[in-house]
């Protein structure tokens, strides 16, 4: 694991828990979660439809589009109810001296 | 005990059900039937992506048939024209017939036609199935003005399509609002101004007299005398259940097959779900028939349980959406039954919601917005309806107000 690909997200306290931030680097887009547990980051966009996640609902562990209602497991990604069939892509996150990190390949 | 179970039409009920029953029972035979030569597919982008060239047929499918036939869940393709409820035996136009243990009927919907005393009936186009998608879709690649008959959803869709794809059209709708039969009036409106400033043309409140052909082209007479021209047209005038099958049965029929809140119908071992089902609904205490996608997909779900012995009550809140242009339209509970309606934003552009409410609780609600601005405070309206919560309105109506507030409470 390279230093370089750790990116800073923002401070810790910029989420409110069950919550998360869109996050935009260069020409991509994430979301940054702080679920009980701790901070997960995914891609920013619906795998059904080009749709930012960041509308969607945080419940517990899911998030759920705006739009149809796809869900995905935040922590594994996993899409859990149609029409979002394929999978979300998730990431890694760091917390150091209250700052997010994501790590993006 | 080894049942065979069979699944009459082939769409998204059918296949959710279909799984369902084997998550639940591993050793019954499951067949499904299905008159459209194609694994069960999803229709909402028939008349937006697909019609877009956005989506293609191999992106509408719902599962391979690897994931059927894993599932040991049979698929044959075959139209049903007689069934026999009382030998528990369904009849092909083959001479095939089908013995059942359980029988699911989820046969969908239809649309209605236009009654046309002339020999225009097959001019006309409708949209329910890929079949016709793609032959509507290959037909107006060279054609220009296009009228589409129905102000309704699907109508619409198209209409936001078919302006996307450069094409010039006119919208005639009986009614004096779009989408009239569900949508609340102000969200109606709000969506004809997209379609207005998209360069669609709506007409409202008018009734077709006469279509007739003169060298390729047709004129469309209304009722207040006026012509319109047109190179094609779409009618999208709302659908029926599709029950002719069982029309001389004991099946109890009204307004499409009339099931209990188990799915159950009037015939033991004889089960509905989706579009074809009028279901008795425990929270609004009522029957009631919605043809929806998260409808057919629970309602399938709750089919396949209750067949495979997990009796199961259907408690699923109505949801459904349309998209139009860059809108997205979405709907929960029943708005028809209220004592109070709460607005909550003025601008489409962060999302506009109208709540009905009886007795502080909400029973529906209605919003439109640029995608992905209404459906967060929907679903989470949808949770308050179904936890049947007395709600704060000074939160409903303050868009700057969280309506997570409400529920996590
Ligand atoms: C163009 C279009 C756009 C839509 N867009 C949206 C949307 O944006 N949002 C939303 O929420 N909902 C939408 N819907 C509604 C949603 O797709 C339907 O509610 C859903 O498909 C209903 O599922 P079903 O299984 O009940 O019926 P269907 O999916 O219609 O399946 C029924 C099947 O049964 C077959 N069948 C019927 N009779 C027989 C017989 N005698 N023998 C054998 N097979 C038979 C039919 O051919 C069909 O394949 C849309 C529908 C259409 C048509
Ligand atoms: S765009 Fe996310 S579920 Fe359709």
């Amino acid at each position: 694991m390279s230093e370089e690909n750790w990116i800073e997200v923002g401070s810790t306290d910029s989420i409110e828990e069950e919550d998360l931030i869109r996050f935009d680097h260069q020409d991509k887009t994430f979301c940054v979660y702080k679920l009980t547990d701790g901070f997960y980051a995914t891609d920013g966009i619906c795998t059904h439809e080009a749709v930012h996640l960041e509308d969607g609902l945080v419940m517990d562990d899911e998030i759920e589009c705006p739009m149809h209602q796809g869900i995905f497991n935040i922590k594994s990604g996993e899409a859990l109810s149609p029409p979002a069939c394929e999978d979300l892509k998730t990431y890694p996150v760091k917390v150091d001296n209250d700052k997010i990190f994501i790590k993006i390949d | 005990m080894k049942n065979n179970i069979i699944i009459l039409g082939g769409g998204q009920a059918g296949i959710y059900a279909a799984r369902e029953i084997r998550q639940n029972d591993s050793k019954s035979n499951i067949k499904i039937l299905g008159e459209e030569n194609l694994l069960p597919y999803e229709r909402p982008p028939l008349s937006k992506d697909f019609l877009l060239d956005k989506k293609k047929e191999e992106d509408l499918y719902f599962h391979s048939i690897d994931v059927l036939k894993n599932e040991n869940i049979e698929f044959e393709n075959i139209s049903i024209n007689k069934v026999d409820f009382e030998n528990k035996k369904l009849f092909a136009k083959n001479d095939n017939v089908y013995s059942y243990d359980s029988l699911l009927i989820s046969t969908g919907s239809e649309n209605k036609k236009l009654t046309l005393d002339n020999n225009l009936k097959n001019d006309i186009y409708y949209l329910r199935n890929l079949e016709e998608a793609k032959k509507i879709k290959e037909i107006i690649s060279n054609k220009n003005k296009i009228t589409i008959i129905g102000g309704g959803f699907i109508g619409l869709e198209i209409a936001s399509s078919l302006s996307q794809l450069q094409k010039k059209v006119i919208v005639i709708e009986i009614g004096n609002q779009l989408m009239g039969r569900i949508i609340p009036k102000q969200i109606a409106d709000l969506v004809q101004n997209t379609h207005i400033e998209h360069g669609n043309e709506i007409i409202l409140n008018k009734q077709i007299e006469k279509i007739t052909k003169k060298n390729g082209i047709y004129e469309i007479l209304l009722n207040d005398n006026s012509l319109i021209e047109t190179d094609f047209i779409i009618a999208g005038i709302g659908s029926t259940p599709t029950v002719k099958l069982f029309e001389n049965t004991n099946l109890k029929l009204d307004n499409g097959i009339v099931t209990n809140q188990f799915c159950e119908t009037s015939i033991k071992d004889v089960y509905a779900a989706g579009d074809v089902s009028n279901f008795y609904h425990p929270f609004y205490e009522r029957n009631m028939r919605l043809e929806s996608y998260q409808h057919a997909q629970n309602h399938g779900i709750c089919a396949g349980k209750n067949i495979a012995g997990v009796k199961t009550e259907y408690t699923s809140i109505p949801w459904m959406w349309s998209d139009q242009f860059n809108l997205n339209l979405q709907l929960t509970g029943m708005c028809d039954e209220y004592d109070e309606i709460i607005e909550r934003g003025n601008d489409i552009n962060n999302g506009v919601i109208y709540f009905f409410l009886k007795n502080n609780k909400i029973r529906g609600a209605c919003g439109v917005g640029i995608i992905g601005k209404v459906g967060r405070d929907i679903r989470i309206t949808s949770k308050l309806t179904e936890k049947d919560t007395i709600v704060d309105k000074q939160i409903l109506s303050d868009q700057n107000l969280k309506l997570n507030k409400l529920i996590q409470k």
